[in-house]
This record gives C-alpha cells, structure tokens and sequence, in this order.
C-alpha cells in the first residue's frame, strides 16, 4: 500500500511545522491500527526530534469522532485523526483529519452518474464519502469529457457536486445557542429567509449550495460510497428525496433503498415509544463534539419538564449488556455525534434514541412531520421553541392504544404547594406496607429508581438472615470461565 | 310522536320509578330497527319547535345503503298508561307517565361491541326474534351479555307477517313454531340463573312475550286477548292468559275449556281459536278486499277507522287496519312498563356487578338506592361524535346523584386503581345534555336513573370512565365492561401524502375513541395499526377514519393482518443453556407445553399473578395434575405479567438464585413478547429453570448479564422443543337452505374451514351449520359464500380459540416456515433460519 499517499505524510507533516505544534497526537481506528507505527516512522522522517508523536487508539466513543480527553492526557495541541468521520466539531483542540484514499474507478462512476441522471430527469446532487473525496476532481472531469460525447442530452441533465469541508477544525471557543460557530450553516434559516440568493447545506463533512428558488425536493441524490452511517445520516436527514447508491467496490448503483427508509418509520415507533417512557437515561455518547454538555443539560432539562425522571450514564460505547444493568429504565438518549447516534438493535431492552427524537417525544407541542435531523448541533438553536404551551388535552399513546397521564405534572404542583411536608411525604410513602406475596409477581409502573428498586423482590444481602449458623465452606469451580473443569464431565 | 319542551322531559326525568331504560337486542336481521321505528313513530319524543318533518331514525347513510345498524342509537319515549292498564301493576309508581330510555344496537356481530356498551345503561332488554329463523347464534350471545350484566329480558315473537303472508301457515303448526322459539330462548335464560334477578325466562300467558310484525307496525301480547275476552268469558285476565297458551283447548261447539285436544274438528288451542284465527281472518279479508266482510268484524273487535283510509286497498289496507287494531307501541310499551325493571328496582341488585368497591360503602349504597340527593357516581359506556368535527359527547348513565352543567367531577379512567393517581382527572362538565330525537337540548341536570351526555370531558376520556364529585375521593370505579369479541384483525394504515401524518395520528385518535372495541396502535417496524373485530367492522372504521376523522386525506390500507401466537408441541428435546456475555453466569432451562386448558384458564383469569398462591396450587394440582410445591414455584406469568405463559424454578440448592430472579423475569417478559419464530407473544409455554451457574461476585451477574441471557435461553429452549405457531380460529355460523350446503360446504373446505354441527331448524327449510374457519382465511369470506349460494347463506363470524398450525415452521418450505418468513418480512426482521443455530447453545 502506498503509505505515503494514503495516510498524506507530507502533508501531515507540513501541517505540524507550520503551526509548531510539538506534541501531537495520532488518532487511528481499529482497522487502521496495524499500520500506526509505519506512520509514525514515516513522520518521524520527516520532522524533527522535537516534536513529540502519540498514538492513541481504542477510543472510548465512536472512534469517527476526535478523542478530545485522550488528547488531554498527554497535553497534545493538537490531534491528527485517520480515517472514517464524522467531522464533528471539536471543543478544546485543533484536529486534522485524514480521511484516506479508498480506490475507485473514476471512468465508471462517472458513467453510472451520467446515465442516472439522465434517466431520472432531475438535476444530481453528488455526495460521496470522504474517503472518496480525494476521487471528486477526477470523476467531474470525467464526466464532462463524457458528457461531450453525448452533447446533445447534455443540456438536460445537470450535475451538482457537494464540496467536502476543510479537512482542518480549530475549537469555536465557548459554544452555546446564542454563539453559532461559523461551520455549522442554518438550514432553518434558510427557510425563514426565501429571499437569500443561495442555500447552504452541510452534513457530515460535506457542504453545497443550491441555487436560489431550488429546494431540496427538486434534486435526485447521488451517494458515491459505502452503506455506512455517513449515509444513513443522509438518507434519514433527506427522506423527500430520492437517493441511489453507487457502490464503488462493486461498480453497481443499487436504487432499491427501502430498507433504509424502513428505519425512518422505526424510528417514528421508537418516539412514540419514547413518550410512555417514565424514567429516561441519558448516555454520554461523546466527550468531544462541540456542545454537547449543552446538550445533556438541554436533555435532563427537556425530560424533567416534561414530568419524567432522568438519570445520565457514561459508559463508553453502549452494548445490551451494559444497558440492560439499568432494566428500570425505559428509553435511553444517547447524546453523541450525528454518525454514532443511530443506535437500532433489538437486542437492548428499552430503546436507545437521538436527541432530535427525544426532543419530538417529549416536547407536548411538537409532532412527527417527517423532517429529520441528526447532528445535535443543528438542534441546539431550535430549543427555544419549546413553548410551554401545555395543551390541557390528556395524552394519546399509540403503544397502549388510549389516554395517559403524565403523571409527574401534578407531584410536581403539589409539592411546590407544601415543601414543609415534603419530607414527611416521602418518608410516609417509604413506609407504606406492601404485600410480600403479590409484589414479586406484579410490575407496577415506577417513577424513579427507588421506586423501582422496592418493587424489586431482592433488596441486597439481607440483614436479619433467617439462618444464624454460618454457611459450610464450599470448594468451588475451577478453570476457565468459558469451560469450567467441573463441564467436561457434564457435556 | 309526541312534542315536548326539554324542561317537560327533564320533569319526567326525576320519577325514577317510571323510568325504563332498555335495549333492543336481536340477531342480525330479526328487525330491530324496524321495530323500534315503529315505537318512535307513535311515542318518540322530539322538541316541540322542530316538531314536523323531523326523521328520528335518519341515521347514518352507510347504515341506510346496507341495511344494517352500526352504531347503537338512543331514543326517548313518552307513554302514557291508563288507570284501568295500570290496575294491576304492583310496583311504585308515580303518576300514569312514563319516560322510556330506548336504544337500537347492531345485530351484526362484528359490532357486539355496541351491544355491549348499550347494556351497560340499560335495566331491561327487549329480545326480537325471527318468528322463521329462530333463535340464532347472536341471539345467543347477547342473550348471554345481558344476563351477566344483570338485564331483565323480555321477548317478541317478530316478524308475524311472514306467518300469515308468506308461509300461510295454519295456527297449529304456527303456535308450536312459536313455542319452539320461545323454549330455545328460555334455555339459554335458565343457564343463567340469577337468584337475585329471578326468573328471567319468559312465558306468553305472563305477558312477558309479544308477537309482533314489525314492518307492519302491530304487536299483541296476550294481555290484548285476554283483556278482550276476560268479560266474555267471565273469568278474570290473568286466568284468561294462561288459557290463551299452552295446553288449552276450546272447542265452540261445546263452549268447553279442554287440557288435552278432543279430536273434534272444531276443537282448537286457545292461542289458536282466539288470537291466531282472528288475526289472520282480518289480513286475508283484507288482502282480499272483501271490504264488505271487513267493516262489520272491525266494528264488533271495536275498530274504528278513519274515512279516508277506508279507500285504501290490499296491503296499505291490512296495514292500516293492524295498526288500528293493535297498535306495536302500545302492546311492546305496556310490556316494557309492566315487566321491564325501573332503575330504582333494577340497581339493588345490579350494584353488586356494577360497582369495584366495599358493597356497604356509601357510593354502592346511593346506586343501590337509586339516590338523587346522594354522591354522584356515572358511568360512561360510549364516546358518540359531535356534529362539530373532532368533538365528542361522553355519553352514559347517571347511577346515583345528579350530574349538572358546570360540576367538577373526578373521571376515573379504565387503569385507574384506588389510592394513586394513574388515569385520573378532576374536570369540569361544560355542559349536560339530553337527546330529544336528533336535536340536543342542555338541560341543568339529570338526575340518577338516565342516560345523560355530556360535553368538554372527551379530551380525557377515551372509550369510558366512571365519573364522580370532586371531593368523593374514596369512590371506587365502576366495574369495566367486558366485551364478548376481540380485535383480532388489523390492518397497517398509511398516508399517501406523507406530510398527512399529523392528521392521520389525530384521525386514529378519534377513531379510538369513537367506537368501543376498534384498538389504534403502532407496530414495532413504525406502521399505524387499526384493529377490529371483524372485516366488516374494520371497513367501517377505515371509512370512517378517512372521511369523518381525517376530512378525507387518503390513506392506504395494507390487507388485513391476524396476529399469531407461538407455542411448543412437546417438552425441549434436552436442557439448553445460556452463557451470559461475560461467560461466568449459566442458565439451564426446558420448555414444555401447558397443561391444556391451563392457557385459557389464565386468559379468564381464574389463574393469574395477583392470586393467593395456596388457591393458585389447589386448582393447579386439582384441575391440572401439578405438584403442590411445584405450583408454590411459579416466579411469573407472561408477557405483560398476566399473559399464558410461566416461568417455574425448578432447581435445587443454588446460591443466590433469589439474586437473579427479578433478571429471569424481566428477561422472560421480553422474550415471550417477540417469540423467537415470528416475534409475536408466546402462549402457553411452560418455562423450567432446571440449574444455575452464577459468578460468586455481584457485580459480574447483575442485570446486564442476566437479562440478555435469560431472554437467549428462553428462546433455545422453545426452539428445542418443537415450536408451533398458533393461529386464531372463528367460530361461523350460518344458515341456510337446503340447497345452498353444497355451495357453503365447498367454500368452507376451500377456505380450511370444517364444519362440525349441521342441524335443521325444526319446522323450516333452514339447516344451521357450525364451522371453524381460520381468521386468516376469513377475509372475502362473506362475499365468496354468498356468491357461491346465490345469496342464501350469511355467515357470522366470532372468534373461537387459537388452533395450532401442523406443520413445523423450522422446516423450509412448510405452511408454517413460509408464514413466519412472511411476517419477519414485514417486521422488517432477519431471516429466520439462522435463528436456531443463533441461540442455541448445545450441552
């Protein structure tokens, strides 16, 4: 492989000299581990013994986001990231992001883009993965050379390629809703101002600007690159549109998406499963996208309003095992960036869901239109909307099929009312008799943890154990946890 | 029709002892609504400013167009009995007036949810039957409904005309196709002895039974009769009654009362000689306008017409001169007045089914005294859309109390348990309303003993409720209504305009609320769900959705879906085990079958997890052959706790096995929600826990460890033992003529139907077959039967049992495999056949 052109050393190093940096930290992906210690070599060559070079690898979170605290630990100034991003803004440090060269026949892609186009009678909008990005120059001079071939239906089919941003990202600073950083353009306001000669767009990494009085809807989409979550990200944020895939390792364009609209419609369930939900964690996805401790308090905030209790869980990458320790809770948000949000297995117990979701389930005035956004950045800004228009209509769930009550609503008025009684409510409830037999085998519906944990029929090691002797001294198993010595003569 | 103010109705409305409020249940097409439009004509109570060309049963147009009812409607009636008719009433009574709370609910089965609810506010009930057709399978079931919920029955023989028109029976064969009729009715009233209700079979010589055409508008009961001839006879009413039917036989050459028949051809059953005979004598010298013969034999039975009807001729005629004579109204009302309970009577001994709480609490006391001045406590049965979109009315029946424009009332919904806050809202009434015809009339309150709605609660209310004071915090609910037919076909609705959405989530909303038993939900792959209890019953809601729910946005409805259930043929084949992600926790687990009849034992709740657990081991070990201690072990019931499934622990002697039970069981919960085969609930599967590994520290076979795993071995272990699908089964009755068998029986085997009880009806042409039909072979049913028999033969469909399907869905290429490869396709599942390698683990 060539490693030179691929991982751009050159390039890299020309970077680090010209800002003096002197500790850097090299951020790599798991499958881009094996071949560290080769650019690092390669580095090495090139700059001088001052600068000192870190690897970081196995990152806590999604490894297409920049490992800002693993930065931290040895006070990198800045860090370059290889591979697959999400271009996620960073808060703290200055990141370079390397996205590799994947191989792709230029001449062929080229083609399929042109007869696609043609055929769907729509101008194209080209999108492609970063890593092709380095492709782009050379598949639009293919195909104008090939659409001077055919010159005649040329005129009716036009081409419009999205840019891939800079690959270079200095933190905005302090970022909040008032302070936008200049990366992330407004689709809303574009919207609100129809008079702006162009639009900007921008999503995961990757930016255009349509001309003035075309809307989305009026362009066929055409993603060159992997199914990836880059690309579900752009299929569920562009749902309107029609999208096709150019696969570039196979040469083929496949049209038939409906898989990925499919996830559209589950993810509407999970919203309306997110709004019977009593208890909701909120999962730290990311300790580096830009805003997103703005985000986990805009989350507890937006779910304590809505009269539910919430909990906020940092536990690296979530896996069902992990989640399934809290089985008291019903939904979990997972706060992290645009291309690791999209959490849909059904091996977890209760549902993970995206901010944007959570902000639909919860907020009483919004409603499923079909418009959809991933990037937590993108919502921070439409927060204020929350009015407090509390419909006095009693809530519809399509889960159980009748009206609920969110209950919390009227604890809340009735404590503020008597916050001298508070403690003696509290501690009243604790003391209610429950019946033994019937708890163990009914689930009644808890409001917080402690709630959950008394309905629960064991409590933790038992203090007046009935029996006073001491237990007999076992032997226990030996061996591996996978095959215990005792198993071979089960099997 | 009879005008009123709402201020004179209202003033009716406080004598709660001459009060009737009833239903007209029947089979479908035993005319009900016929029937009651001939009470409506001659006693409805409409407004007096509207009075004129109001039509009270101008009802739905979908109604008109297929003839038949959809949705229960309620009329007022005013009657006003004589002195001399009331000599023998024995019961209270206040004044001569008396105020009739009727209301008409479908005969089609798919619709018995109607039925249900209008039972609920109703004491007394009145059963048409098809003096032809007999007693039918709905008869039967709402026969059945009414019973349970308490409701005093009265009958009529309907349909008379036939006999005399198109049958041109004699009197002998008529009196026992009649007998016949009542005898079936009155054995399905014996199963259903009450001792608090009494007697509820019903007897001619009682006056409990009428005969009635209800296309020609006249009824008799025999009181008519007897009151006629009483004074010729000399002997008083009652005696002439009891010789009117039965066993009795006079003969007028003798002018002698004989038990037995003389054999004389002069000689004939009472019912005969002096109700049949004349009856038909007056419709043939009618028909055949022998109008000279007419006039004198009107005269003598006291007849009087009007002149410009004497130039009527042939049916007109007849029909005039049946209304004249007896009048429907009069015979069915005083029948209701006489036999049917007041609310005062009826709730002393309805309370006890009526009401959740401590029966000598002061609510159970105010309904069982009726009581106005007392706490209010209203149940409401139905939501019935307003005129102005997207509003309802709740409509029900006031128990005890009044209920008042502006009162605060505490609305207890169907999750509502005493002591917490879950489903419960205190509100305020914006305005009470009574129906008078079509039009609505506010009134300031109704008192105890009526039918009320009411405006500004549908908001919080979504099929019913138990209403209450503000302050009456302690008042338990009314008990819910239990409905006799399930929702067992669905179908996916979608908008075509996607942007619909919004308006599509409302119009299920509505529709949710608007009928009783339609369920709206969601699917886990993000597809709107409709649910109902029939084709025809989803069809009208569809419609309905889409034109008065939606303002007529389109919508695509995917074909109808039925829900299946997995299960296991026979015990796991070994015991299987899980390893939990950490490998240092195992769970040993096999799956058998419930014993049979233990399923829907749990489905009744006769075994359930709110049990006491030494009641619970007795049925089980008595009626089902477990072991005493082994029923002690039952950690849970599934899913959604109470569902037909169970987890049992069977092991001994392991450690902290209390630890990880609550895992078990949430991981068990999940699991028999999405089987492992189709990812549809599980039904009657036996969980064993045969043996636990656990780690010895607590934090490496904690939840995360267990859940997971415990849902994995629950699936190994029905995979291991010859998983089954189950597929729901409709009982189908229909009847028909002998030669449209061919035609049912060739359809119903193309369909997998069969049919286990053919039986002709006594004294017709007719046969009753009884069939199973799988629900998924059921749509086009209806349409294919009829077109196979030419129109003869009209099924009834209600849902019956879950059938197991033979074939083994791990096989490739069965029935079952191509069905459940079917529906993880649309669940937008994995493919199937990797699944068994997936979560077995083999030891």
């Amino acid at each position: 492989m060539d490693l030179e052109h691929n991982f751009e050393i050159a390039r890299v190093a020309e970077f680090i000299l010209s800002h003096g940096f002197t500790r850097v930290a090299l951020q790599f992906p798991d499958e881009l581990l094996r071949d560290s210690m080769r650019v690092v070599k390669a580095l090495r060559r090139e700059l001088n013994s001052s600068v000192k070079l870190y690897v970081m690898a196995d990152t806590t979170y999604g490894s297409c986001c920049v490992d800002e605290v693993g930065a931290a630990h040895v006070n990198a100034e800045c860090v370059i990231h290889y591979g697959h991003t999400c271009l996620s803004p960073t808060s703290t440090i200055p990141a370079l992001f390397i996205f590799g060269k994947a191989s792709i026949s230029t001449s062929d892609c080229a083609r399929s883009l042109l007869k696609y186009g043609l055929e769907c009678g729509k101008p194209v909008l080209v999108l492609f993965g970063l890593e092709y990005a380095h492709a782009i120059p050379e598949i639009k001079s293919a195909l104008l050379s090939d659409a001077s071939c055919l010159s005649g239906s040329v005129s009716t089919s036009e081409h419009l390629f999205a840019d891939a941003s800079c690959s270079f990202i200095s933190p905005s600073g302090t970022f909040g809703p008032a302070n936008q950083p200049g990366s992330i353009d407004r689709r809303v306001e574009n919207e609100c101002l129809d008079e702006e000669n162009s639009q900007n767009y921008k999503i995961g990494g990757l930016s255009w600007r349509l001309p003035q009085g075309r809307t989305m809807e009026d362009y066929s989409l055409f993603w060159i690159g992997l199914d990836n979550p880059a690309f579900s990200n752009v299929v569920l944020t562009f749902n309107s549109c029609e999208i096709v895939r150019y696969d570039a390792k196979e040469d083929r364009l496949i049209i038939d998406l409906s898989q990925q609209k499919k996830i559209l419609r589950r993810r509407y369930y999970l919203v309306e499963k997110a709004k019977d939900a009593n208890m909701i964690g909120v999962l730290v996805g990311t300790l580096g996208a830009a805003g997103y401790l703005h985000m986990i308090h805009q989350m507890t905030e937006l779910i304590t309003k809505a009269g539910k209790k919430s909990y906020t869980f940092v536990m690296g990458k979530p896996n069902p095992a992990k989640l399934a320790n809290f089985p008291e809770l019903d939904v979990f948000i997972h706060v992290s960036c645009a291309q690791t949000a999209l959490l849909d297995s059904k091996e977890f117990l209760a549902p993970v869901i995206t901010p944007f979701e959570a902000m639909l389930a919860l907020d009483r005035g919004s409603q499923w239109t079909g418009a959809y956004q991933m990037d937590f950045g993108d919502l921070i800004s439409s927060t204020p909307s929350v009015a407090n228009k509390q419909s006095e209509e009693a809530r519809f769930s399509f889960i159980q099929g009748g009206y609920v009550e969110d209950l919390d609503l009227h604890d809340n008025d009735e404590v503020e009312k008597d916050e001298i009684l508070a403690l003696v409510n509290v501690t009243e409830k604790a003391l209610q008799v429950r019946d033994e037999d019937t708890r163990s085998l009914t689930k009644t519906v808890a409001k917080s943890g402690a709630e959950y944990f008394a309905s629960r029929s064991y409590h933790g090691l038992d203090i007046n154990g009935t029996d006073p002797v001491p237990a007999k001294f076992l032997t226990g198993r030996s061996g591996k946890a996978s095959g215990y010595k005792d198993e071979n003569t089960h099997r | 029709m009879v005008k009123f103010t709402a201020d004179e109705l209202r003033r009716i409305m406080d004598h709660k002892h001459n009060i009737r409020n009833m239903s007209v249940i029947a089979h479908v097409d035993h005319g009900k609504s016929t029937l009651t439009d001939s009470l409506v004509a001659a006693a409805g109570i409409i407004a007096q400013e509207v009075a004129g060309d109001v039509r009270m049963t101008d009802t739905r147009a979908d109604e008109a167009e297929r003839g038949i009812t959809i949705k229960s409607t309620g009329i007022s009636l005013y009657y006003e009995m004589s002195d001399e008719s009331l000599k023998s009433y024995k019961g209270e009574r206040q004044g001569n007036e008396y105020l009739i709370n009727l209301i008409d609910s479908p005969g089609h089965v798919d619709f018995s949810s109607e039925v249900t609810a209008a039972l609920r506010i109703t004491d007394g009930a009145l059963v048409v039957v098809d003096c032809v057709e007999g007693v039918c399978v709905q008869t039967e079931t709402v026969l059945r409904q009414a019973l349970g919920e308490r409701i005093r029955p009265v009958l009529t023989v309907n349909k008379m005309d036939r006999c005399f028109l198109e049958l041109q029976v004699d009197g002998e064969e008529a009196y026992q196709t009649f007998q016949r009729v009542i005898e079936n009715a009155n054995v399905i009233m014996a199963t259903y002895e009450d001792p608090l209700l009494g007697d509820v079979q019903v007897y001619p010589e009682k006056g409990t039974v009428a005969f009635s055409a209800g296309l020609h508008g006249w009824a008799f009961t025999l009181t008519n009769f007897a009151k006629m001839y009483a004074s010729k006879f000399g002997v008083d009413e009652a005696k002439m009654m009891e010789r009117l039917w039965g066993e009795n036989f006079f003969d007028p050459a003798t002018k002698k009362w004989t038990s037995k028949n003389t054999g004389t051809p002069t000689c004939k059953r009472g019912f005969v000689q002096f109700c049949y005979e004349p009856i038909k004598q007056i419709i043939n010298t009618c028909m055949n306008d022998q109008n000279d013969k007419l006039w004198p034999m009107l005269q003598k039975l006291g007849v009087t017409m009007k002149s410009e009807e004497k130039d009527l001729m042939g049916k007109a005629l007849m029909k005039r001169v049946m209304q004249t004579w007896l009048p429907a109204s009069n015979a069915l009302l005083e029948m209701m007045i006489f036999h049917l309970p007041s609310p005062a009577t009826a709730q002393k001994y309805r309370v006890e089914n009526l009401y959740e709480g401590p029966l000598d609490d002061a609510y159970a006391n105010a309904i069982r005294n009726c009581d106005p001045e007392g706490p209010l406590m209203l149940y409401v049965s139905k939501m019935i859309p307003a005129s102005d979109k997207g509003r309802f009315f709740a409509f029900g029946r006031v128990f005890s109390g009044k209920v008042s424009t502006g009162l605060k009332v505490r609305i207890m919904g169907p999750n509502y348990v005493p002591g917490e806050k879950k489903d419960l809202y205190v509100k305020s009434v914006q305005r009470t309303v009574i129906w008078m015809g079509k039009r609505q009339e506010t009134v300031e309150d109704v008192p105890c003993g009526n039918t009320v709605a009411m405006v500004g609660l549908d908001q919080y209310i979504t099929k019913n409720a138990t209403l209450t004071n503000e302050k009456e915090v302690d008042a338990h609910p009314i008990r819910a209504m239990k409905f006799s037919v399930s929702p067992v076909v669905r179908v996916a609705v979608q908008c075509k305009v996607a942007s619909d959405l919004p308006k599509l989530v409302e119009g299920l909303k509505r529709l949710a609320k608007s009928d009783p038993m339609v369920v709206c939900s969601i699917e886990e792959s993000g597809e709107h769900i409709v649910a109902g209890a029939g084709e025809l019953h989803l069809e009208i809601c569809l419609k309905d959705l889409q034109e008065d729910f939606m303002g007529g946005a389109e919508i695509i409805k995917s074909d109808p879906v039925v829900s299946f259930r997995e299960t296991v043929l026979e015990r796991s084949s070994r015991t299987v085990m899980s390893k939990s992600p950490n490998k240092h926790n195992r769970l040993y687990m096999e799956a058998r079958p419930l014993e049979e009849g233990l399923a829907e034992a749990i489905d009744d709740g006769r075994i359930g997890p709110r049990d006491d657990p030494k009641a619970r081991s007795k049925i089980l070990s008595e009626e089902f052959g477990w072991d005493k201690e082994l029923a002690k072990k039952i950690w849970c019931f599934g899913p959604e706790t109470t569902g037909p499934n169970m987890v049992v622990d069977m092991c001994k002697g392991v450690q902290y096995l209390n630890e990880i039970k609550d895992s078990v069981v949430a991981g068990f919960h999940w699991a028999s929600k999405e089987g492992p085969l189709a990812e549809e609930n599980m039904r009657g599967i036996c969980f064993e826990v045969c043996d636990v590994v656990l780690h010895a520290d607590a934090i490496h076979r904690g939840g995360g460890q267990v859940i997971p795993t415990a849902r994995r071995v629950v699936y190994a272990s029905q995979l291991t033992a010859k998983p089954r699908l189950l597929e729901p089964v409709y009982l189908v009755e229909i009847q028909a003529p002998e030669q449209a068998l061919g035609g049912i029986y060739s359809v119903l085997n193309q369909k997998r139907g069969h049919v286990f009880e053919e039986m002709q009806r006594p004294g017709t042409p007719l046969y009753n077959i009884k069939a199973y039909l799988p629900v998924v072979e059921s749509f086009g049913f209806s349409s294919t039967l009829r077109a196979a028999t030419s129109g003869q033969a009209f099924p009834q469909c209600v849902f019956d049992h879950w059938d197991m399907m033979s074939s083994d869905p791990l096989e490739a290429g069965s029935q079952a495999a191509t069905l459940v490869a079917e529906i993880r396709k649309r669940k937008g599942g994995t493919n199937m056949l990797c699944m068994k390698e997936k979560f077995i683990l083999l030891v």
